[in-house]
């Protein structure tokens, strides 16, 4: 489970900054006070234009950078204080994810197995499940820097599910993939969803939240627009489409936290 | 602890498979002083034989006195004397360099000389070819001898009238061939451990912290459970690593092409005297720390900087700053003492001097240790600030 209250981040700008987005104020505010909760085994999407803090939220929830205040629960810790047993119960993947070039995938798998003290008989039978399910035995042992987008892809899959966290953060996976490489992914959430896991993943695109997505949270500036289960979204839309309502709530901005 | 060996291990196989690392750090330091030390002896060689073969044709302008002198020279190989008229057409002849050089005699040149005085005498030469000038040169001494005994059988007076002072073979050089090595060659070795020490650290510090960034697998390696202490520690082992293997091969590089290449036997001779385990011991002692030192100074830059090239254009010049201090050793003046031990870089160089020499003060010694030590605790400090704020790694 992942409980998200009140949580702010602010920036402080430079003088450089300041002159570049033409104002006095000494920080920005990415993520002004928002609150939602993720529950196990649904998947949670948080949808919104680019710049509306989706990264910054996700950051957060992964404990790559800290919130300027409010509470992040994950799994039952506190991201702020107990930050470690966070990341071993967290996997976190985003679209331009990198891999090291000169590592093999059996190399870099069994490095962040190490690092999430992942067990050999755990490491070696999560390996063989992976490799069988997304058809990998074959470049196994080639270089990164050989393979192809989607096999590269299929790596950062299995190195985010290597150690079977809990949560599962993806953060606009399918950004930059073609929709051969995007279906894997679209897998692997579902999966996680099956398997009863907590899964967060943040997108800008419509169809895909419509396709995967129990709950969903639309974010803008900082504050969140929309927060309600997919079902209802659907039917209290007020423009035809999905893609249009979701720009029809962005347009009018009115935060539900406001 | 496992984690840190984890990721070092991790970063090392990563770094050994880069041709650039291989190519900078191990096969150009290696490859650099043979391939230097065999072109220098191999063109030195090359010119000296040309230089000595080739035949200096020496214009002269008598100015009516003897050709003695003239036709005795002349008898030597790879000299050719032609005459001139005039000073004038001789002084032009050197200057278009239709001749190599032009000697004249004053008018008075046979009358001095036979009155005991000094004959005067003129060279024209051009300082673009001093070799050519030295060669004459010896010509000239030769003849000078030869004029000298002429006046002491005319005079029947024994070589020793010439030669007031005899030198007793009591006596003589009491330094050691070690303390003239470090007095004045050094400099060499701590310079070359300084420089290429800083060049090894430098592209492991910006290809694992600028170029994780840049690559975009920094975030995923945040996000494992691994405090960000030893994701620093253990990079920064990677980054030290390379800098003393850098700087151990180079210096392997220059030895082993000194011995191999057989140079002077007596040069190696000096090497074994100079280069003792117990030197190396000393010398690692210092350079370790020196080398966390660099890593220490290069991590922040590397952390800040958004891509490769940008932490390159930022650490490059800093080359610099490393390079210049090490020239100090160079200098025959200064040495290890109180006030330089505290100089970083610089005590370094003077305290591998010292300890060349075999006698080292160990009190500045100590401090130059200490000193260092000092120095490299605030640089992983400073790393460990820098690599904390979030605003630079995610930069």
């Amino acid at each position: 489970m992942i409980k998200v209250e009140n949580l702010k981040k602010s920036f402080k700008l430079t003088s450089k900054q300041q002159k570049e987005f033409n104002t006095t104020d000494t920080e920005a505010k990415s993520v002004d006070g928002i609150s939602f909760t993720c529950q196990p085994g649904k998947i949670f999407s948080l949808l919104g234009p680019n710049g509306a803090g989706k990264t910054t939220t996700l950051r957060m929830l992964s404990t790559i950078i800290k919130p300027t205040s409010g509470t992040i629960e994950v799994a039952g810790f506190n991201v702020d204080m107990q930050a470690n047993e966070v990341r071993k119960r967290i996997g976190f993947l985003t679209g331009s994810t990198g891999l090291y070039e000169r590592l093999t995938p059996d190399e870099i798998l069994k490095y962040y197995a190490d690092l999430n003290d992942v067990s050999k008989a755990d490491f070696e039978k999560r390996k063989k499940h992976y490799y069988d399910l997304l058809d990998m035995n074959d470049f196994a042992k080639k270089r990164i820097g050989q393979l192809s987008t989607g096999m590269k892809q299929k790596v950062s899959i299995t190195r985010t599910m290597i150690h079977d966290p809990e949560v599962v953060v993806f953060d606009e996976p399918t950004s930059g993939l073609d929709v051969i490489t995007a279906e894997n992914i679209i897998k692997l959430i579902r999966d996680c969803k099956t398997a009863g896991k907590t899964v967060i993943f943040s997108s800008h695109i419509m169809s895909e939240v419509d396709l995967l997505c129990d709950d969903l949270a639309i974010i803008n500036k900082g504050k969140i627009l929309y927060q309600d289960t997919m079902q209802h979204f659907r039917t209290n839309m007020k423009t035809a489409s999905l893609t249009a309502e979701f720009i029809r709530i962005v347009n009018e901005n009115q935060p539900i936290n406001a | 602890m496992k984690k840190i060996l984890t990721i070092a291990k991790k970063e090392f196989l990563d770094m050994f498979r880069d041709k650039r690392t291989l190519m900078r750090m191990i096969l150009i330091p290696l490859l650099a002083f043979p391939v230097i030390i065999y072109l220098i002896t191999a063109l030195q060689a090359a010119e000296s034989e040309k230089e000595a073969t080739k035949e200096l044709v020496v214009g002269y302008h008598l100015n009516g006195q003897s050709s003695a002198m003239i036709e005795r020279m002349d008898t030597t190989a790879h000299f050719k004397f032609v005459p001139y008229t005039d000073t004038t057409s001789l002084s032009a002849a050197v200057s278009n360099d239709s001749i190599n050089l032009g000697i004249w005699f004053s008018s008075s040149f046979d009358q001095n000389y036979e009155a005991r005085e000094q004959g005067e005498y003129g060279v024209f030469y051009r300082s673009a070819d001093m070799e050519e000038y030295d060669r004459f040169q010896e010509l000239i001494k030769i003849q000078e001898e030869y004029l000298v005994q002429e006046r002491l059988a005319q005079n029947e007076l024994p070589a020793e009238y010439v030669q007031p002072l005899l030198l007793n073979s009591q006596g003589g050089n009491k330094s050691t061939m070690t303390e003239t090595i470090a007095k004045y060659a050094g400099g060499i070795l701590p310079y070359i451990f300084m420089a290429f020490c800083f060049m090894g650290c430098m592209l492991p510090a910006i290809d694992l912290f600028a170029g994780e960034k840049e690559r975009g697998t920094i975030e995923t390696l945040l996000v494992t459970p691994v405090n960000r202490v030893h994701i620093l520690v253990g990079k920064m082992i990677v980054v030290t690593a390379f800098g003393l293997l850098s700087a151990t091969v180079s210096l392997v590089g220059l030895l082993g092409s000194l011995y191999l290449m057989e140079i002077d036997p007596e040069l190696n001779q000096i090497i074994a005297m100079v280069i003792t385990p117990q030197l190396v011991i000393m010398l690692y002692a210092l350079l370790i720390p020196t080398a966390i030192f660099f890593a220490g100074i290069m991590i922040p830059v590397s952390v800040y900087s958004r891509s490769f090239k940008e932490a390159q254009s930022i650490l490059t010049p800093l080359n610099m700053a490393v390079i210049i201090p090490t020239l100090v050793g160079f200098l025959p003046g200064i040495e290890l003492d109180y006030t330089t031990s505290w100089i970083p870089i610089v005590n370094v160089v003077l305290a591998t001097k010292a300890m060349i020499a075999g006698d080292p003060d160990f009190g500045p010694v100590i401090i130059t240790f200490v000193s260092l030590i000092f120095l490299s605790a605030i640089a992983v400090f400073i790393s460990l600030k820098q690599f904390g704020k979030e605003g630079n790694v995610l930069r």
